[in-house]
């Protein structure tokens, strides 16, 4: 073949003659076969698209939910409604609940009194409508040794007959709503903001899930949708809202807003009134009277992280003479088994 | 012959693209079953819900505290078993009198520290008594439950009271079940590391003898 190359090419025949031999096709047929399989493997998801996962004229023509008009935001409601009905054969009420004037929502929460009985995480949920399979929850209860706030040494997969175990203490971990939040700066699109009164929220239409918020955040306070949320027949919160609790789509990111919908109309948010210990408060910290005003001015309160400088809007706070547990700690006493 | 090569290649590799776009065998993410999550997990109802009359409840009857205790005086209290009530197991650390908290004469109403009175349906400020900074802290709104509202001006706000938590006899919040933890289907089976005491530094007298950690 390299004789064959050096000899002088007849005038008339192209200079580089196609390759024709054996070896020559089956390579090129190759490639050729691992490019189309690949093509159509990468198409084949498409199958099996439902008419409902593919996004309306509408859906594609809406505007960020900044530069909606009432008119604009009136139909986003109604067609949401119709998509919820469609898809979950659910009749909801959706609304978008301005920020109150005035009023900046601020968390505390009680660690001399959480007992760690996880009822805010199932609570919150029901109320948000999250996915139960692929699980996901906003509220994570960290178990840790007394005496100690060692985060990365802690639990959150205990399963004792009871809780609090002796000697641990527990830390309910959800979404800060951060004065500087770390999660709105790396979007790449703008899907995700800081609203007036403290509450970070996400546009689940203008989210495109590439999850730099959720590697952003110190808290893990956010939540990817990887498969499409299943919602148990007749267990959806028909009291829902654009910027917090309407049903997801697969592949947008998703996060605690302090109950958006029932706080921004005066009520508690659903992980404070399941609280059976009370150690859960929330209110405006403008209000010179409101709970939570007294106690960041009156007790002692844990930032957790402060030093990464986020401006938590989130207050862990302790009881002057710690908790009251049913079972006193002390030395003498032996351990448990569970 | 080449001819012929030229000509099945393409179409078997057309064809293979086909059944690749068909995907026959599609791979399908494993999803695990959600967690049954019982009822009581997502109930809001207080731990406890006193009766809030004074009444005692015996052999299918109901009677008024006072029924008895006005025609029979109560006696002197001493450390001596009960006669009567001997279902309450009075569990108060150094409170361990009757009458510290019932009024001695007025067995439907509390006593206060000058032998005077509280209503029945205040019996915060029977155990402000002694707790005083709970009881600052519970009226601020820093200790004890709160639902409805945040703010009363735009609501109903419900203060629960001391005794919708506490039992008054045997104070201590009780331990409960805790609701099911997060699914770790993802992950494989977690095993909680529990290093018991040895993590605790309150606990110096149970760890083993060793060397101060470096770090």
């Amino acid at each position: 073949m390299a004789d064959a190359s050096r000899q002088p090419v007849a005038p008339g025949t192209p200079p580089n003659p196609p390759d024709m031999s054996r070896r020559g096709f089956l390579a090129k047929g190759g490639v050729a076969v691992a490019g189309l399989s690949a093509l159509a493997a990468a198409f084949s998801p498409l199958r099996h698209l439902a008419p409902e996962d593919l996004p309306s004229l509408e859906d594609f023509l809406q505007k960020h939910y900044k530069e909606m008009t009432p008119a604009d935001k009136d139909r986003a409601l109604a067609r949401i409604r119709g998509q919820v009905r469609r898809r979950h054969r659910v009749e909801v009420r959706v609304t978008d609940p301005p920020p109150l004037d005035g009023v900046e929502f601020v968390y505390g929460l009680n660690i001399s009194r959480c007992i760690g009985c996880r009822r805010c995480v199932h609570a919150c949920v029901q109320e948000n409508n999250l996915s139960r399979s692929p699980e996901i929850q906003y509220i994570r209860v960290l178990e840790m040794e007394k005496g100690s706030i060692d985060v990365e040494s802690s639990d959150h997969h205990y399963a004792s007959a009871q809780v609090p175990r002796p000697d641990k203490w527990y830390m309910p971990v959800q979404c800060h709503q951060c004065a500087n939040p770390p999660c709105v700066k790396v979007c790449p699109v703008e899907a995700t903001w800081q609203e007036p009164d403290g509450l970070v929220v996400i546009d689940y239409d203008w989210c495109i899930g590439c999850r730099y918020c959720e590697a952003a955040c110190p808290y893990w306070a956010r939540r990817f949708n990887f498969a499409e949320p299943q919602l148990p027949e007749g267990s959806i919160n028909p009291n829902v809202s654009y910027l917090s609790n309407r049903p997801r789509p697969k592949g947008v990111m998703e996060k605690c807003t302090f109950c958006l919908h029932r706080t921004r109309v005066g009520r508690l948010p659903a992980c404070l009134e399941v609280c059976p210990t009370g150690s859960r408060k929330f209110g405006n910290v403008l209000d010179p009277n409101s709970e939570v005003h007294y106690i960041l001015k009156h007790k002692r309160v844990y930032v957790l992280k402060e030093d990464v400088g986020t401006l938590p809007r989130f207050f862990y706070y302790f009881d002057e003479r710690g908790s009251r547990y049913a079972e006193p700690p002390g030395p003498a006493r032996p351990q448990e088994a569970s | 012959m080449k001819l012929r090569q030229s000509r099945w290649v393409p179409i078997a590799l057309l064809a293979w693209g086909g059944v690749l776009l068909l995907n026959p065998l599609p791979y399908v993410s494993e999803l695990p079953a959600a967690t049954v999550v019982p009822a009581w997990a997502t109930d809001p109802t207080p731990v406890r819900q006193p009766k809030g009359v004074p009444a005692y409840s015996v052999a299918g009857f109901t009677y008024g505290c006072n029924d008895c205790h006005a025609i029979i005086p109560s006696p002197a209290e001493t450390d001596r078993t009960l006669v009567q009530h001997t279902e309450i197991r009075l569990r108060h650390g150094l409170n361990t009198r009757c009458f510290n908290c019932h009024h001695r004469t007025d067995r439907e109403a509390w006593v206060d520290d000058f032998g005077e009175p509280i209503p029945w349906a205040d019996p915060p400020r029977l155990c402000g008594k002694c707790h005083g900074p709970v009881y600052r802290d519970w009226q601020a709104g820093s200790h004890g439950r709160t639902n409805g509202s945040w703010d009363p001006a735009r609501g109903t706000q419900t203060r629960r009271k001391c005794i919708e938590c506490h039992d008054p006899h045997t104070p201590p919040f009780p331990p409960l079940e805790p609701a099911p933890g997060p699914n770790t289907f993802r992950m494989g089976p977690q095993e909680s590391q529990d290093e018991g005491p040895a993590r605790n530094p309150l606990r110096v007298d149970a760890l083993p003898r060793r060397e101060t950690r470096g770090d």
